[in-house]
């Protein structure tokens, strides 16, 4: 569904991707693990039209989407829930929710419309605690709630493939476990995902297929269950696995 | 007649003005960062466009005052447009960070030359839509058409906000201006919200020139100095504060009633400018701008 051949990025003069290549075939989750730095976040952005990139090509289903603007990739069926969340906090959880679903509610949006209500209705009881507070300003949730907006936020969009940034990134243990086991029920949902993760178990845990990225490179690639018990990624990435 | 009463109602009245032209350069701020410093120049084009419909100038009148300002608001937003396209776009494309000040500056000046050439240098009475005999309100004389300023001034502010709080394209323009990235990811196209935020600011000031012209006198140099103060009064306000520039544009219009009455005429700017020396030192978000607090 996703297809990424040679992609190759650098922020001004320095490059950080050196040539990724990787797949994400529909209806799979598929992890990109790797210490920081690794161009995890280069990778995703560029594949999101948030950074355009120097070389490569980029597919999304038959279409090919290199270089286009974050918009136009939004309108082919790609939703990003970026690092850090970036939810608009001005606006209420329930604007925040709408917009995401922008490209279907829009006149040239080309997204199909379908019943956005019923998505939004779906999408708080997928996480009640935004049902609680969706006339809330997204600005006064906590770091847990406004992670779980960014990712519902994305699912508005409907997309072909999800990107998912660091959904657990300072989050306290107990919500990273939520967090995880909302990844798992959109999986059972049949939804594609790319998820990128620090906490590299419980990403290998819930994935079918993991990649290892090492300084702009893909360093190892196999199935989840294989990366798991691989010697190498285990010292270097699950190492004593105290993290999780 | 209370002379105090009567220079807080005339002061009320032109702050308004400015709130309005303030108004637009908030509007396009807020989604990219940049200013029209000709903002000045599109009100005056505003009120050119309005008296060429609405007087004899041009072989008008061709229809009333209310019919024209829809027209005028059209005007305005299309000069937005241009504006936005030849001198703020190039400067976002190429990551020049102030390449849009000396254009905007410059499309400006170029604007007020065609508007010498076709209009000529004098300033002209703009034909009042409303009686002009003064109204009796708390013990000040008003004229009809400074109430119609407040009213108009308001209801256009209302107006917007509701856009940008109800439908879903204001609150795209509200996420653009929170996070241009992220509503990118969206799916919408921030670079036409930008567009939109030009368009949407000279539109205001092409409003405030219709508005003000029948109480002053039209001509290509009117929107120089109008456009000066409501920049003071934006940075009075705090360029993202919608309440900073009613309150800001109050404050200005006041002090200069007040001191041209009290002190002299000639004095009449400076306590304004004063004020707005005394903020940036003091308080530079403006007295209702928010200090932007980056969370990571």
């Amino acid at each position: 569904m996703l297809e990424i051949h040679d992609l190759k990025a650098a922020y001004g003069q320095v490059q950080v991707l050196h040539g990724i290549s990787l797949n994400v075939p529909q209806g799979q989750v598929v992890t990109l693990i790797g210490s920081n730095g690794a161009g995890k976040t280069t990778t995703m952005r560029a594949v999101s039209g948030m950074l355009k990139p120097s070389a490569g090509r980029i597919m999304l289903g038959s279409k090919d989407i290199t270089g286009l603007p974050a918009h136009r990739i939004a309108k082919i069926g790609l939703a990003h829930s970026p690092e850090g969340r970036r939810v608009f906090p001005t606006q209420s959880v329930r604007d925040n929710l709408l917009l995401g679903a922008f490209t279907r509610l829009t006149l040239g949006g080309k997204r199909p419309r379908g019943d956005i209500q019923g998505d939004l209705e779906k999408a708080l009881d997928l996480f009640p605690r935004l049902r609680e507070r969706q006339h809330q300003l997204a600005g006064t949730l906590s770091g847990g709630e406004q992670q779980m907006l960014a990712m519902a936020r994305a699912l508005m969009l409907k997309p072909e493939v999800l990107l998912l940034d660091e959904p657990s990134m300072g989050l306290a243990p107990i919500l990273v476990d939520e967090v995880f086991h909302i990844i798992g029920r959109l999986k059972e949902q049949g939804i594609t995902m790319l998820l990128v993760e620090q906490f590299a178990a419980a990403a290998l845990g819930v994935a079918d297929y993991g990649y290892v990225m090492e300084n702009g490179r893909i360093a190892v690639h196999g199935p989840a269950t294989q990366l798991r018990n691989d010697p190498k990624v285990q010292a270097a990435y699950l190492g004593g696995s105290a993290s999780h | 007649m209370d002379i105090l009463m009567q220079l807080l109602m005339s002061g009320i009245a032109l702050g308004m003005i400015y709130a309005v032209i303030a108004f637009g350069y908030q509007s396009t701020f807020a989604t990219s960062g940049t200013l029209n410093f000709g903002q000045g120049e599109a009100l005056m084009l505003g009120a050119m466009v309005g008296l060429s419909i609405n007087g004899d100038v041009l072989g008008g009148p061709y229809t009333n005052y209310w019919l024209m300002i829809p027209l005028v608001l059209l005007f305005g937003a299309l000069q937005g447009v241009v504006v936005e396209f030849i001198a703020v776009r190039p400067a976002i494309k190429s990551k020049s960070e102030f390449g849009w000040i000396m254009s905007t500056i410059a499309l400006g000046i170029i604007f007020r030359n065609v508007a010498e050439n076709i209009w000529g240098r004098d300033d002209m009475p703009f034909p009042s839509p409303l009686p002009t005999a003064p109204i009796h309100i708390l013990d000040a004389n008003v004229l009809p058409m400074e109430l119609m300023v407040v009213v108009g001034a308001l209801l256009m502010m209302l107006l917007v906000e509701l856009f940008n709080r109800r439908s879903i394209y204001g609150k795209a323009v509200v996420a653009t201006s929170s996070d241009r990235d992220a509503a990118g990811l969206m799916g919408i196209n921030t670079g036409l919200v930008i567009t939109f935020s030009y368009a949407l600011s000279s539109m205001s000031a092409a409003f405030a020139g219709v508005l003000i012209a029948p109480i002053t006198l039209t001509g290509a140099s009117m929107g120089a100095v109008l456009g000066l103060k409501a920049f003071a009064v934006a940075i009075i306000g705090g360029l993202t504060s919608g309440l900073g520039v009613i309150v800001g544009g109050i404050l200005l219009g006041i002090a200069e009633t007040t001191t041209g009455f009290y002190l002299s005429t000639g004095y009449k700017d400076v306590p304004g400018l004063v004020l707005l020396l005394l903020v940036l030192a003091i308080k530079p978000s403006g007295l209702f701008g928010k200090t932007t607090i980056k969370k990571v």
